[in-house]
């Protein structure tokens, strides 16, 4: 078939879904150079090889693709969705205005990719995932709910509520950026994420709360003013911790500094209130 | 090590989810140290381990190019070495403490790795780049299959690596003192206070402090004053953040 042969093209569900499965490992070939272009060419070869009929063609395209492209995994489904929609654009386009689009199309990623990237870290990695996280870790350490023997139930719960709102984005974003092509940054300010990252933060806040009490909780059965001394005692060292991170100093750092600071304490003559162990034996 | 082959299969299947395919969060310490503590026999101990490993390194987090420290590799060691420690009735705070000391190197020795193996992946692309000009679309697609099965073998073999060598740090923790075991008992205490200020160092600002401070004073006050049973109390948290949450985004839609 030669390029004044060729016909337009319609692209079918069954391509569209392709793609979108390939989403899931756009991480891939993730690398220091390219980041993640190789996987959104990955992603896009299905509908090319269905817009692009010759192989000379196709190659080019994809090459296209393979240009530097770095953002947050799931909110590239946002640029994937408006990108597959101008390729088809761009097929039905005459020979001369083609280079336009195609410029279009990489100005699209480029100046999509820092935005989304951003906003994606702060909802996902520095919300929702601390969220979902919190629940399961209060859940486990208040032991709030007897779980009697069922440990999957926590972790379980723990991947429901973070993937509903993981496969549902990544969804969304390659439906909406199918359906408003190059407009599709335009929309993202109206699904408020901005004031998703304010309520999900303030909802962690108070859980964290929650968590700090029930971590000395078991004093209380014993005595109250114990309780609130351990439990003024935990605040102040959950402070002191603050400061150290807030410092760059890292949590494994800390972890080590906070097991010399406990052998030191353990080795402390007049420290009383020790606790009784029954000392095992090596296996 | 006794399972030591399921267990390194299960972390490198696992491995995978961090960032190669998927991104599920199945690889996160709450969900991977249950799997593996009841692929050795303690689910329980796996499931608190996960928590306070989830907790502490809740704010280490992959933006830019930064990769964070291989919380699967910390998680699926700490977990099956302190399953064989529990088997010698130690404390299990003790245990706990000294399986995650020894595993925090060895997860730095993972993320070192992955980070070789990203920059090797440099040349995966180049390679990639010479098959879409030449038109060899089936080799370029494989090549997504190839670095997979790369990625999983590469998680297979740290998994068997870091499992010998926690298992060969064992007979060091025999050797301890009830004093240092003491001293590790004393540490799982302050460690939950670390994970508390990682959360903290995430998600808490100047403005939003004061609600950290309503929440610990109006939880306490319930819990003292009113003995409201954890259940009520957590739920009732999980209720009003629920709410806070609705009311923003609402708030976002009108305006």
């Amino acid at each position: 078939m030669t390029p004044e042969e060729k016909k337009t093209v319609r692209l079918n569900s069954a391509d569209y879904t392709t793609a979108f499965l390939r989403v899931f490992v756009i991480q891939t070939v993730w690398n220091f150079e390219r980041y993640l272009s190789y996987g959104v060419a990955y992603v896009l070869l299905p509908v090319l090889k269905k817009i692009y009929q010759i192989p000379e063609e196709r190659a080019q395209a994809l090459s296209r693709h393979l240009e530097y492209f770095n953002t947050h995994p799931y909110m590239a489904s946002f640029v994937l969705g408006a990108v597959i929609r101008m390729e088809e654009e761009k097929q039905q386009l005459p020979k001369a205005k083609q280079k336009e689009k195609e410029e279009e199309i990489s100005a699209l990623k480029v100046g999509m990719m820092g935005p989304i990237a951003a906003m994606g870290d702060n909802l996902f990695w520095a919300t929702i995932r601390p969220y979902c996280g919190l629940i399961a870790v209060t859940l486990v350490l208040s032991q709030a709910f007897q779980v009697k023997g069922q440990y999957w139930i926590i972790p379980l719960l723990f991947l429901l509520v973070y993937n509903v709102a993981h496969v549902g984005l990544r969804l969304m974003g390659f439906v909406q950026g199918y359906r408003h092509s190059d407009q599709v940054v335009l929309t993202l300010r109206k699904y408020g994420f901005q004031e998703a990252i304010r309520g999900l933060r303030l909802a962690s806040i108070l859980l964290l709360g929650v968590l700090i009490v029930f971590v000395n909780l078991s004093e209380l059965e014993k005595e109250v003013g114990l309780f609130i001394l351990k439990l003024t005692f935990f605040t102040a060292i959950v402070g002191l911790f603050t400061f150290a991170l807030h410092r760059k100093i890292s949590p494994s750092q800390l972890f080590y500094a906070v097991v010399l600071f406990a052998l030191i304490l353990a080795f402390w003559p007049e420290l009383s209130a020790r606790p009784v162990f029954h000392m095992g034996v090596a296996p | 090590m006794e399972h030591w082959f399921p267990v390194s299969l299960l972390m490198a299947f696992l491995s995978l989810d961090v960032s190669a395919a998927g991104q599920f969060m199945i690889s996160r310490p709450i969900v991977t140290g249950p799997v593996v503590g009841w692929l050795v026999g303690h689910p329980g101990i796996g499931l608190e381990l996960g928590a306070l490993i989830e907790l502490i390194w809740i704010g280490d987090v992959p933006v830019g190019a930064h990769l964070p420290l291989d919380l699967t590799v910390l998680t699926g060691s700490a977990v099956a070495f302190a399953c064989e420690l529990a088997q010698g009735n130690y404390p299990p705070e003790a245990v706990m403490t000294y399986a995650l000391g020894v595993a925090i190197p060895l997860a730095f020795l993972a993320t070192e790795a992955e980070i070789l193996l990203r920059k090797f992946h440099v040349r995966w692309i180049h390679f990639a780049q010479r098959m879409a000009l030449g038109s060899h679309f089936r080799t370029f697609e494989w090549i997504n299959s190839i670095v997979l099965a790369e990625l999983f073998l590469k998680g297979f073999f740290i998994a068997v690596a870091s499992l010998t060598l926690a298992h060969w740090s064992s007979r060091l923790f025999y050797m301890l003192s009830e004093r240092v075991v003491e001293g590790l008992y004393y540490a799982h205490w302050l460690l939950l206070a670390l994970g508390c200020s990682a959360v903290i160092d995430l998600l808490v600002e100047k403005k939003t402090a004061i609600y950290l401070i309503l929440s610990i004073v109006s939880t306490m006050s319930l819990a003292v004053f009113f003995q409201v049973q954890g259940v009520y109390l957590v739920s009732l948290a999980l209720f009003a953040g629920f709410i806070l949450t609705l009311f923003y985004v609402g708030k976002g839609e009108a305006s």
